[in-house]
């Protein structure tokens, strides 16, 4: 049964995880990532009391303020801090929310009876689905950490729609496991702007080696690195077929 | 006492110590202050002491007693050999957050919330893997390690919220079930850098500060371990279900690591590379540990993570020292370490024979039972003998040592103890016994004072000579807890005792796995399941408990 609160909590969430996925602009990033820490908590059934909520709200302001010191620009290096934000567009990572967010709703309890409301499953889903681009393919680390946290707070979605309402202890922990990931992710994004942006090269991927007739000939090279007189193309300089 | 003081001390010192990180004295003394304080807490420590907080109680064992004495005694002496060596920023304060969290994760007796806790005492780590002001590399790094961490995390959350509630109208049991066992243990190979989830890890032996590798490749991971193994114990032992290809799956894992961790850490030229691979070859019998459903595993498997983490913590303050010393980590540049520095030339000789032991000795016997349990029985010979291959990565260390020194090694500094200023010449002028004695006095009060304001610079001076001696502590520390020493094994067989005390002599029960380990725990709540193959066709494999 359709809970239309619990279903509008989730919404929210799924749409702060598709704006912080898509976004190329870190402070829009990190508008959505506090919505998805902000709503995520609030879909179960019942509500936790208010000191749990304070603390789960409280840790969310933590991590977006430790993500936006993390990010934000320097002046005096003018250095624009840019991420590479997602490679098909807002609207197919919307759709491809919604499809993960059905199959969740659809699939509530996983084989068994699920004692927490399917909107948390929906939206767990929706997120986990989100994250998965930015894990296995993101080069940058705001878009790696954005899949990270995204990641963890499908799993602690997942666990409110299978399991009974979490206690007041378990929101305390989850508090601390918001605040410590966007700290983590706080520092890896001031470590990667501090040296030079937060793309960084991948050390494990291995360059691709062109084949023969593409690579640049020596003289070519030279003249890149500024040795070699620029000179008018003669016929022995003309590329062969 | 219970287990809140620990966890305020390590918030508070942790916190702190990090706050006011652009102070190295000062975070580093915080740190220090707050080890100690752990230590005194973990010693008051009551074994069966618990609590209720935000309705979920925080429960003692004599194991996690013990882990919290030895993780605090370790990272203090971590601690001071780093401050001796090199003075890494920001280790000292994660290591003192990174073993709070951990402690709080084997307190808590809901695995799903022990796993958030412990992820949540991993991230800490990202700090020292990827410092500010480090290069692009490093950011990579630490961001690898965090992807790692979720990943890990999310695996075993979702896994032990699976497994936490009725599942008694399941359609496809016997495969889901064995999909979450596979996810936990996944995740903790993970967590650990088991082989073939080791570039993660390789990566943060490189980057991360070499007296914080401990915590992030050994003490947090094996808090996870511990949890993961509990919760296997009541949740999915008592299933009955085989789950034999995610068993195989898992033990191909830990075999590999055990294997081609030794031949991996033989290879390096890195010392922190070596303590790194290292550390995934004796994880590896973690992971092995978790393949098998009988109470017996609860010893062995508990008795090994104790030892193990200890151990390798010692190897790591050694390879500390060993770059503080010489200024190089590089083996290549190693040549003659050991005539300069034979403090810790007896220092590796003692963590190699606390790591491969022998027949008889605790630590070996701990491998033995795992493999046993674990493994064929060729298999299980041939892996419970492979630490052996260990010699060789001391050898090759130790082999270093004793050549004739290179370029780094006579540059470096040595442990022969000095003093910064010349003793005072005081000579004797006084007539008669009472002006003597008047003299005497004044002369030993003089060079009291003359000891005592010397100290800080004697302290500068010999700063290689103290990273020494804690190493050698650490080593007499991994000697006598692979030994047994500290009643290692008893608090092993100890069980975490949750709400009605149940009279228990722990998991020392014979037979099939009926049962749990951990009896105070409640089990995966009401579901029986047959042995698969028992069932007649046609009836469901779950049955709800009268």
């Amino acid at each position: 049964m359709l809970n239309p609160a619990l279903a509008a909590i989730a919404a929210v969430t799924i749409a702060g995880g598709v704006l912080a996925v898509s976004a190329r602009e870190p402070r829009a990033t990190i508008l959505g990532l506090l919505i998805v820490m902000l709503a995520s908590p609030l879909i179960v059934e019942p509500w936790p009391g208010p000191l749990p909520i304070l603390a789960r709200v409280a840790a969310a302001f933590l991590a977006a303020r430790l993500l936006v010191i993390g990010v934000r620009t320097d002046g005096s290096s003018g250095i624009e801090v840019v991420s590479s934000g997602s490679a098909i567009g807002w609207p197919a990572e919307a759709l491809a929310a919604a499809a993960a967010a059905v199959l969740g709703f659809a699939s509530h309890g996983l084989g068994a009876a699920g004692l927490g409301p399917a909107e948390a499953q929906a939206a767990s889903f929706a997120l986990a689905g989100l994250a998965a681009a930015p894990l296995i393919a993101g080069r940058d680390v705001l878009r790696l950490g954005v899949g990270s946290l995204l990641l963890l707070d499908a799993a602690l979605l997942l666990r409110l729609g299978l399991d009974q309402p979490p206690t007041a202890a378990e929101q305390l922990v989850a508090s601390l496991l918001t605040i410590g990931i966007g700290g983590a992710v706080a520092v890896v994004a001031t470590a990667a702007r501090a040296a030079g942006g937060l793309v960084v090269p991948d050390e494990t991927r291995r360059r691709s080696r062109p084949p023969d007739a593409h690579r640049p000939a020596g003289r070519t090279q030279e003249r890149a690195a500024g040795r070699a007189p620029e000179r008018a193309p003669s016929r022995t300089d003309s590329p062969r077929s | 006492m219970t287990i809140v003081p620990i966890l305020i001390i390590a918030a508070i010192s942790g916190s702190a110590s990090l706050l006011v990180r652009g102070n190295r004295p000062w975070s580093t003394g915080i740190a220090i202050l707050g080890l100690v304080g752990m230590v005194a807490t973990s010693i008051a420590l009551g074994a069966t002491a618990t609590i209720e907080i935000g309705g979920t109680t925080l429960a003692a064992s004599d194991w996690l007693r013990l882990y919290a004495i030895l993780g605090s005694v370790v990272g203090l002496l971590l601690v001071l050999v780093d401050v001796s060596a090199l003075h890494e920023a920001d280790a000292p304060g994660v290591i003192v957050l990174g073993l709070g969290a951990a402690v709080l994760a084997l307190a808590l007796p809901d695995p799903v919330i022990a796993v958030a806790a412990a992820t949540a005492g991993g991230l800490a780590g990202v700090l020292v893997a990827a410092p500010v002001g480090a290069a692009a590399r490093a950011a990579f790094v630490g961001v690898r390690e965090l992807r790692a961490l979720a990943v890990a995390g999310s695996l075993a959350i979702v896994a032990t919220a699976w497994l936490a509630r009725p599942l008694a109208d399941l359609a496809t049991a016997p495969a889901v079930f064995g999909l979450a066992y596979l996810a936990f243990a996944v995740a903790v190979a993970i967590r650990f850098g088991a082989i073939p989830f080791h570039l993660w890890a390789a990566r943060v032996a490189d980057a991360a500060p070499g007296v914080a590798l401990p915590l992030l490749m050994a003490w947090g991971p094996a808090a996870f371990a511990a949890v993961a193994l509990v919760w296997i114990d009541h949740s999915v032992a008592p299933l009955l279900l085989p789950f034999d290809g995610e068993r195989a799956v898992v033990a191909g894992v830990g075999a590999v690591s055990i294997v081609l961790g030794l031949v991996a850490a033989w290879i390096q030229d890195d010392l922190e590379h070596v303590v790194g691979y290292t550390i995934v070859a004796d994880a590896g019998f973690v992971v092995l540990g978790l393949t098998v459903f009988e109470p017996g595993i609860w010893a062995p498997t508990r008795t090994w993570l104790l030892v193990f983490v200890v151990v390798r913590s010692a190897l790591a303050a050694l390879m500390v020292a060993l770059n503080g010393s010489f200024g190089t980590r590089r083996l290549s540049e190693l040549d003659g370490w050991a005539r300069r520095a034979p403090a810790l030339a007896v220092a590796l000789v003692g963590i190699a024979i606390a790591t491969i032991g022998w027949p008889g000795q605790l630590a070996w016997d701990a491998r033995a039972s795992i493999a046993g349990l674990a493994l064929p029985d060729p298999l299980a010979t041939l892996v419970t003998i492979a630490p052996i291959g260990g010699l060789a990565v001391y050898g090759r260390i130790l082999a270093a040592g004793v050549r004739p020194s290179g370029d780094a090694v006579r540059a470096g500094r040595s442990e022969r103890p000095g003093w910064p200023v010349p003793w005072p010449a005081r000579p004797m002028v006084g007539r008669g016994s009472i002006e003597l004695g008047f003299e005497r006095v004044g002369h030993a009060v003089g060079g009291l004072l003359d000891v005592l304001w010397t100290l800080p610079a004697a302290a500068r001076l010999n700063r290689m000579g103290l990273a020494a001696l804690a190493v050698l502590a650490l080593t007499g520390l991994s000697l006598g807890v692979a030994a047994g020493g500290l009643d290692v094994a008893a608090a092993a067989r100890a069980v975490t005792v949750v709400g009605e005390p149940i009279p228990s002599s722990g998991p020392a029960r014979s037979g099939a796995p009926v049962g749990s380990a951990t009896p105070g725990l409640s089990p995966t709540p009401e579901v029986t399941f047959e042995p698969i193959g028992s069932a007649p066709a046609g009836q469901p494999v779950g049955s709800v408990e009268p």
